[in-house]
């Protein structure tokens, strides 16, 4: 072996200049590509609202890749404890991912939203979403998308994080969802739908687990606003939250 | 290869005996090259007190170094670094100028392995960087390298193979010159190097997923309350806004911090205080060489001034400073003159000062000096972006550089030249303030070059360019600008003697160094090594004049293997160096001889950068 690589580099040494520059196909690249990955729960918290509701949410994102392109999974969903109602699942997408930009990747892929039970109507639909730093340093992740009936909504979520310690954060968040035109199986009028802000404070034990307590206030909107009401129900309700971000 | 022990260790030895009897007991032990005691001209061998490190030497024309994974006790605790010939950091390789060597390096891992003999001139075949020079050293065999030892000075070696460098796989290289003079009564080696007990590919992991993960310094609600108290809430706000626009931080001064890191010197830490003795009114050289994989150093010893007189191994002019900032992969030689019996703290401190090391200088075994604090984290400027601002201090003295540079002065220049031929001192006039430049303003090559940044900004590999990049030799560099004492600046550094090819330049090369913090990408010309379709050609023969320009937030510390690479820096001779420092925004023109036919790699010195694809083959042919 070892008169072998000396062969080799014997080879490449004596060889003219200009053979010099290939490299043997036997020797390994100096530099790798490398591929790697993140399961983030950015919130899995237990919420109780002002009808005195407790609510578990989740909401994670998980990728996988290289610099440039990456396979995400995203999902959400909340479960309202003790209503007898199974869990809504806000989404569930798996995406394929290019960066487009120095801060932005375009992602599209597939997803399936709904409550899930066995004699559900699951919608299922084609995404496309822009994701990333926008700048002064907002997290952005928005989407638009189109389910099998031909029905198109738009969904934004926006993150900011103001530093108070090395390990603890506020953390000011956005999420604005709007349809484009009515879905009566989905139970989803045209226009603005539904608004929701939150804050929350969170404290790193280290970077990878951290309890949070927050605030939050959800507001239907338009014609979503007006259809909770006639259906007897608030259009807006406010709760407190607590939590961990974690990831591994 | 090993060294037998004789001379007059007996002085050395009774005056230890005397402290710490215990030592005397382990003389028997391997030899040391961080020993006490150091090394001196008038003995040709080395002694040693010993100690439990195991450090040793190796020298001759046939050596041998095992390369394995042990358990150690090191940095405070207990780990598996990578040894070679039992201990981390390695032997101390000592050669001889005009000696031939066979170095055999057994690898005992059970992945392949590698050693780069850094800065040393070789046939390409011999340089050990696997995948460019040869194969790599697969797992239980051995690899000869042979090649004339043409030059002398301080260097260093490691480990070209992944990560490997991280975990300890690093160690000296003293080249004596012919006549064997090592220019002073006596000698040490200062090795600094940082450890992490992390695995280093979760520590790459970790830079890749969750962007700042290591920092734990930066910018907080109070620093934004402290601003607006300073500078009121106008300019507090436009400054804020104008980086949290960029999405950048002034803190991203280090990837890796003390957060995980201990940093060593000679292999130990700060607690256990690494000493190195001397006598009164000797003349001691240090030999200074940061094999960190991710820190810049900054190294003082406090109430003694250090004489350089070498950069990379390669002769300066002396240069009296207080302080020197050490790039990854740097080296530099000092003299220092102790008078009395003082102990004196031999203190580098990381460049984001999120740790130091320490070592003491005293005259006896056991002594300790005050250690100084840590500094205040320092903060970039806009400066570093390519625009001067005035809101920071750290810009300020851009922006003058900038005036100096567009009020245009040829005249100054000339005026310049002269001074730089007639009174090769010249850079130590005025030079006793950090915040005083040691220069005239002149004009350097680079600043007359335009530079061109690929059309699109360089790609999606890069958060940024640079606007308006500068020469920024004549900076002392990130939190330095306003010690009150002397700092070593680039455009201190004059050649000690004439460099033997003088030719004017034939070929020019420009590349621009690139990164995307948010995503840990890191790259020349915004496309990393994986992306690239071939080497950089230097034809053979030329005369090359590299052009560098830093369009990221970070220093980066550049390194061509198997040839020198000619500062630019407005001095004559210039300094040669192995491995170049480039600010942010900063552009600089090194010389270069494509004398050495061959592949070779070019890289940044940060470890993870380089990972991450900040990495080329240069090839001469």
């Amino acid at each position: 072996m070892k008169n072998l690589i000396i062969a080799i580099c014997s080879l490449g040494f004596l060889g003219s200049p200009a053979n010099a520059q290939e490299r043997p196909s036997n020797w390994p690249e100096p530099i790798k590509e490398s591929y790697t990955g993140i399961i983030l729960f950015d919130r899995f918290e237990l919420a109780r609202n002002n009808q005195e509701e407790n609510i578990a949410v989740w909401d994670m994102v998980g990728w996988y890749g290289g610099d440039i392109y990456r396979v995400y999974v995203k999902s959400e969903g909340e479960n309202k404890q003790d209503d007898g109602e199974p869990t809504n699942l806000e989404r569930a997408e798996v995406l394929a991912s290019k960066l487009i930009a120095p801060y932005w990747e375009i992602q599209g892929g597939v997803g399936t939203r709904g409550t899930v039970s066995s004699d559900s109507k699951m919608e299922n639909y084609v995404v496309v979403s822009l994701y990333g730093l926008a700048p002064y340093q907002f997290e952005i992740d928005s989407s638009v998308a189109l389910n099998e009936e031909g029905d198109v909504s738009f969904a934004v979520e926006a993150e900011y994080e103001i530093r108070v310690t090395q390990t603890s954060y506020f953390q000011p968040r956005l999420s604005l969802s709007a349809s484009l035109s009515e879905s009566e199986r989905f139970n989803r009028p045209s226009g603005l739908n539904s608004l929701r802000l939150g804050l929350r404070y969170r404290y790193e034990f280290s970077r990878e687990f951290a309890p949070y307590v927050g605030v939050y206030w959800n507001r239907m909107l338009g014609n979503s606003a007006d259809k909770t009401r006639l259906e007897g129900n608030s259009a807006s309700e406010t709760g407190i939250v607590v939590g961990a971000r974690f990831w591994f | 290869m090993s060294i037998s022990n004789q001379f007059n260790r007996r002085k050395f030895l009774q005056r230890a005996a005397g402290t710490t009897g215990s030592l005397a007991l382990l003389s028997h032990m391997p030899v040391a090259w961080a020993r006490p005691e150091g090394y001196t001209n008038s003995n040709d061998k080395i002694s040693t007190l010993g100690d439990n490190f195991g450090d040793s030497i190796v020298n001759g024309d046939v050596i041998d170094l095992h390369i394995r994974k042990e358990v150690k006790a090191i940095a405070g605790g207990t780990s598996n670094p990578i040894t070679i010939n039992g201990s981390s950091p390695g032997p101390l390789v000592r050669l001889k100028e005009g000696q031939r060597v066979i170095i055999n390096v057994t690898n005992h891992l059970p992945s392949s392995s590698s050693i780069h003999w850094h800065g040393i001139i070789l046939p390409f075949n011999m340089d050990g960087v696997p995948g460019v020079a040869f194969p790599g050293i697969a797992p239980n065999s051995t690899f000869k390298y042979e090649f004339d030892v043409k030059q002398n000075g301080t260097y260093w070696y490691h480990s070209h193979s992944g990560l490997q460098e991280q975990s300890g796989h690093l160690g000296p290289i003293i080249i004596d010159p012919a006549d064997g003079d090592i220019g002073a009564d006596r000698e040490h080696v200062i090795l600094l190097s940082d450890w992490t007990f992390e695995d280093p590919h979760t520590v790459f992991r970790n830079l890749k997923v969750a962007e700042g993960y290591y920092n734990y310094q930066q910018r907080t609600i109070d620093d934004t309350i402290e601003d607006i108290k300073r500078q009121g809430l106008i300019n507090t706000i436009k400054e804020r806004s104008m980086w949290s626009k960029m999405r950048m931080s002034p803190r991203d001064i280090l990837d890796v911090t003390g957060s995980t890191y201990t940093y060593l010197m000679n292999g130990r830490d700060a607690s256990t205080n690494w000493t190195a003795l001397y006598k009164p009114n000797e003349s001691v050289r240090l030999r200074l060489i940061n094999g960190s994989a991710m820190t810049y150093f900054d190294f003082r010893i406090p109430g003694l001034e250090m004489t350089v007189v070498a950069a990379d191994g390669q002769p300066v002019k002396p240069i009296v400073v207080d302080e020197i900032r050490i790039a990854v992969a740097e080296t530099y030689d000092v003299i220092i003159k102790p008078k009395s019996n003082s102990s004196y703290t031999l203190y580098a401190e990381s460049m984001d000062r999120s740790g130091y090391v320490r070592g003491t200088l005293a005259t006896e075994l056991g002594k300790e000096a005050n250690i100084p604090e840590l500094r205040k984290m320092p903060e970039r400027g806009m400066a570093a972006m390519g625009m001067g601002d005035m809101t920071s201090k750290d810009s300020m003295s851009n922006m003058s550089s900038l005036g100096g540079m567009n009020m245009g002065a040829d005249s100054s220049m000339k005026g310049m030249q002269n001074n730089a031929n007639t009174n090769m001192e010249m850079p130590h006039a005025g030079h006793n303030s950090g915040t005083q430049k040691s220069m005239a303003p002149e004009i350097l090559p680079i600043d007359k070059i335009s530079i061109k940044h690929d059309e699109d900004g360089h790609g999606v590999g890069a958060t940024m360019i640079a606007k308006n990049p500068t020469s920024r030799l004549d900076e002392p560099g990130l939190g330095l600008e306003d010690v009150d004492h002397r700092v070593l600046f680039y455009s201190d550094l004059i050649g000690a003697m004439e460099w033997p090819d003088s030719r004017k330049p034939t070929q020019t090369v420009e590349l621009h160094l690139t990164g995307n913090m948010e995503r840990y990408m890191w790259s020349f010309d915004g496309v990393k090594f994986s992306e690239v379709d071939g080497p950089v050609h230097f034809k053979y023969g030329e005369r090359i004049r590299l052009i560098l320009v830093n369009d990221s937030m970070m220093d980066h510390p550049i390194h061509l293997h198997g040839m020198w690479m000619e500062l630019e820096n407005g001095n004559y001779p210039p300094p040669r160096k192995h491995t170049i420092s480039l600010k942010p925004s900063e552009k600089v023109s090194l010389l270069i001889s494509a004398d050495a036919p061959g592949n070779w790699a070019f890289h940044c010195h940060l470890l993870y950068h380089m990972d991450a694809g900040m990495f080329r083959v240069v090839s001469v042919s």
